[in-house]
């Protein structure tokens, strides 16, 4: 790993893509403040890869719907390229957790709909192509003439991302697109994810409960607790990162350790993490 | 694979039977013509073309879909239609201007062809018009009032009332205020389709996956788009497999109609012999409209296949 990709992992030099700042949210139809925000901030680089991993109901897809202007923060503003979010937009590409594609299109068809909507410019025939060509990306191709209701649950989400990526928006917002899945198609969805990331140079932002995604996919990997940030890890692993050849590193151990603290609210081993907020 | 013309061994015995009624029933109309004490006496061809074409269109479709349960119909229909002969022929039947024969309840169809075929294609016009116009109004105003919760709340409550009215009460009063039978034929059927037809839409659009809408919110799909490129296609199977139903509800009202005083249409047809006591010709408006709502309901279902290719 050179000096150079290094840089380039950790994205320090690079300009901020979105701000997150002091935000709160609050579910007004609810007696309980749950999954709610208070005061969040964060800064994301751009061609970052942020996981943002937590137990259920800490708000961290609440914060996700809040980056993709589903909802409006109480206060606090979010800024993307600086210009403050004010409701859904192809700037943003989405990838839910599931039953998100559109039943009525095959395969090939909800991709189209994501190439329609990004506004370019194409003629059928370069649209067809480029259609063809995002669901080869996601090993699609034989299945492209398919109804999602023939699909597996891991073709779906595959879908969900060749669709997500046809939008060509800069920004990639994952709401544990993977926590139905099986584990081991999990580790073919998450390394397809993390290469396409990377050969797009999309600035994402991924939202997990899993330790070992977050470890194999991030960047920086943002704990937190209900309502708020814990810690923030740097991940120093080079990619590609391939999951038999991490485990058993010390800098995989190290992190593994740290977030399993982090995440499991242990006060002793919090001297051991990246950044406390 | 199965064979074409292969079936389970239980299956013969009845395709037997009811193959066995059929023909008992094809002699005695043929050959004990005149062993009635009715006067009354009906050329039987007609009866005879309808129990063979009944059942060519039987066992082909025993041997096309193999299931058990087309012989029990057939063993039904065609022990009825014999029982219906046989007890006509032994005299049980001592009126035979309330209960004719089959054969002469059949050979209305030979008698007075021109005239139900004239009725037949002018209700099948009126529901056309009357129909297309109300299901398509009704879809526009329900996907709108489904998705803009302002309009819904104005027009659900009005259409909750409205179609608790049965639509034939609607139908006397719009026959008299309008100008032409053909208008209040339309009229009656657009009240009977409309309004059911509206609050399905409605509440189809209320039972989209909230998933589905967010996700084309957030690639950017406005009101419009969000109307037409994906709540319409979202529930057009749904709205297809209502079209069976509102279109048999549109006929009857139709029909009803068409006895209230509209003077043409197969209802018509029927009213007019109850005058004239010719209960042979009631009857086979009765069986015509039988017939005309079965194709109706076959040829939308097919149709429904054809165009709906996904599932949920």
């Amino acid at each position: 790993m050179s000096e150079a990709k290094e840089a380039k992992t950790q994205g320090e030099n690079r300009k901020v893509k979105i701000q997150i700042k002091d935000v709160s949210f609050d579910y007004v139809d609810q007696k309980t403040r749950f999954g709610a925000l208070k005061d969040v901030s964060l800064d994301i680089r751009e061609g970052e890869f942020i996981c943002i991993l937590g137990a259920s109901g800490c708000g961290k897809s609440t914060l996700l719907s809040l980056l993709s202007g589903l909802n409006k923060p109480k206060s606090g503003e979010l800024l993307m390229d600086g210009k403050p979010i004010k409701g859904p937009g192809i700037d943003r590409a989405v990838v839910f957790q599931q039953y998100s594609l559109f039943p009525w299109l095959t395969v090939k068809g909800n991709v189209l709909f994501g190439i329609k909507q990004s506004g370019r410019k194409l003629g059928r025939k370069e649209r067809s192509e480029l259609a063809d060509s995002y669901v080869e990306s996601v090993g699609l191709a034989s299945a492209k003439d398919r109804y999602p209701s023939q699909l597996s649950g891991g073709m779906k989400q595959r879908v969900a991302v060749a669709r997500a990526l046809a939008l060509e928006s800069e920004v990639l917002l994952l709401d544990e697109p993977f926590g139905a899945i099986d584990p081991k198609l999990r580790l073919e969805l998450q390394e397809l994810v993390s290469k396409l990331c990377a050969n797009y140079h999309k600035t994402v932002i991924f939202i997990t409960h899993d330790i070992d995604e977050a470890i194999l996919l991030a960047d920086r990997i943002v704990v937190m607790e209900p309502g708020s940030i814990r810690s923030i890890h740097k991940v120093r692993l080079p990619h590609p990162r391939v999951r038999e050849e991490l485990s058993g590193t010390e800098e995989y151990e190290r992190l593994h350790r740290q977030l399993i603290s982090a995440f499991y609210d242990q006060v002793e081993d919090k001297i051991d993490a990246g950044v406390t907020l | 694979m199965k064979s074409f013309f292969r079936l389970e061994r239980g299956m013969y015995l009845e395709l037997f039977l009811a193959t066995a009624l059929m023909i008992v029933d094809v002699i005695l109309t043929l050959t004990f013509p005149y062993f009635t004490t009715h006067k009354a006496y009906y050329d039987s061809g007609a009866y005879i073309v309808v129990l063979l074409v009944s059942y060519l269109i039987y066992v082909s479709y025993l041997f096309w879909a193999k299931k058990k349960s087309t012989n029990d119909v057939a063993v039904v229909l065609y022990g009825f239609f014999l029982l219906w002969e046989v007890a006509y022929k032994l005299g049980w039947i001592h009126n035979d201007l309330l209960l004719p024969s089959p054969e002469g309840l059949f050979h209305v169809f030979v008698e007075k062809a021109p005239e139900i075929s004239k009725d037949v294609w002018g209700s099948i016009q009126l529901l056309f018009w009357g129909f297309l116009l109300a299901a398509t109004l009704g879809t526009l105003l329900g996907l709108l009032a489904g998705w803009i919760p302002r309009v819904r709340e104005v027009l659900l409550p009005i259409s909750n009332v409205i179609t608790l009215i049965p639509p034939l009460m609607f139908s006397a009063y719009l026959i008299m205020i309008l100008s032409t039978f053909r208008q209040a034929a339309i009229a009656v059927i657009f009240f009977a389709v409309f309004w059911p037809t509206f609050q399905g839409t409605v509440i189809r659009v209320g039972q989209i996956d909230r998933q589905i809408i967010e996700a084309a919110r957030t690639m950017g799909v406005g009101t419009i788009g969000m109307l037409w490129k994906v709540i319409f296609p979202y529930c057009l199977p749904g709205i297809i497999g209502s079209i069976s139903k509102s279109l048999r509800g549109a006929f009857m009202c139709l029909s009803g109609a068409e006895m209230l005083g509209i003077n043409l249409g197969i209802g018509y047809f029927t009213e007019k012999y109850k005058s004239f006591a010719d209960y042979r010709c009631v009857l086979a408006g009765i069986v015509t409209v039988g017939v005309i709502t079965t194709v109706i309901d076959l040829a939308v279902n097919k149709a429904q296949r054809a165009i709906i290719k996904w599932e949920k």
